[in-house]
């Protein structure tokens, strides 16, 4: 998956579910701050990069990110991982 | 009849529960996939409306199967003590029909991911093979 479709994919699948106008993810803003995530919605997150992006990140694999451009860096590095 | 892991004398070494809030009888299989219990409503329930168990008391038959399996699991690691936990959430609730006294109830909760000590699950209440209660919790163990 190139980096623009996981873009593309991240944008649609978080605004959805978190409620969020897809404008308001870019590459510089902070992830948890824009979703508005509790530690109770990663599992949420959890799950929909699973069923989105085919892979399930751990607790670790978070402690990297702050942006979305972060995720998008840890989506990239485990698609290719994989 | 059902073969128990953990029989109604035995439930509370596994689950932190105590009377007269328990709401259920014996753990029939758990493993990481998810558990089984029964449970049969007797007419001294504390959750009672009427003759019917509300709906509250089969929420709480699904957490407390939680309680549970993960005790149990955690007591095949060593843990002597029933294992905290709290409810973080529940979503996706479904109500199919009511839960009356002398029904005995079948409880199975799939667990469906799991982020650090934070376990998505399904449950679903169920007296002979109909659904009762369907939802999906977030349980925060301890």
């Amino acid at each position: 998956m190139e980096r623009s479709e996981i873009i593309s994919t991240t944008k649609k699948f978080l605004s959805e579910e978190f409620e969020v106008a897809i404008d308001s993810i870019q590459d510089d803003k902070n992830l948890r701050e824009t979703l508005d995530l509790d530690s109770l919605d990663y599992v949420d997150l959890v799950v929909l990069i699973e069923e989105n992006l085919g892979f399930k990140p751990t607790a670790d694999d978070f402690k990297s990110v702050e942006t979305f451009g972060d995720f998008y860096d840890l989506v990239e590095g485990k698609l290719k991982m994989a | 009849m059902n073969i128990m892991l953990i029989d109604q004398a035995k439930i509370k070494t596994i689950i932190p529960q105590r009377e007269p809030f328990i709401m259920i009888d014996g753990l029939l299989n758990a493993d990481n996939s998810g558990f089984n219990s029964t449970f049969k409503i007797v007419d001294t329930n504390c959750m009672l409306d009427g003759t019917s168990a509300s709906e509250g008391a089969l929420v709480e038959n699904i957490a407390q199967t939680c309680a549970a399996g993960f005790g149990y699991l955690s007591s095949l690691e060593g843990q002597t003590e029933p294992r905290l936990g709290f409810i973080g959430a529940v979503t996706k609730l479904e109500v199919f029909g009511e839960a009356h006294v002398n029904d005995q109830l079948d409880t199975r909760v799939e667990i469906l991911n799991t982020f650090e000590n934070i376990h998505l699950i399904e449950g679903t209440v169920r007296c002979n093979e109909t659904e009762l209660l369907k939802c999906q919790m977030k349980i925060v163990l301890a």
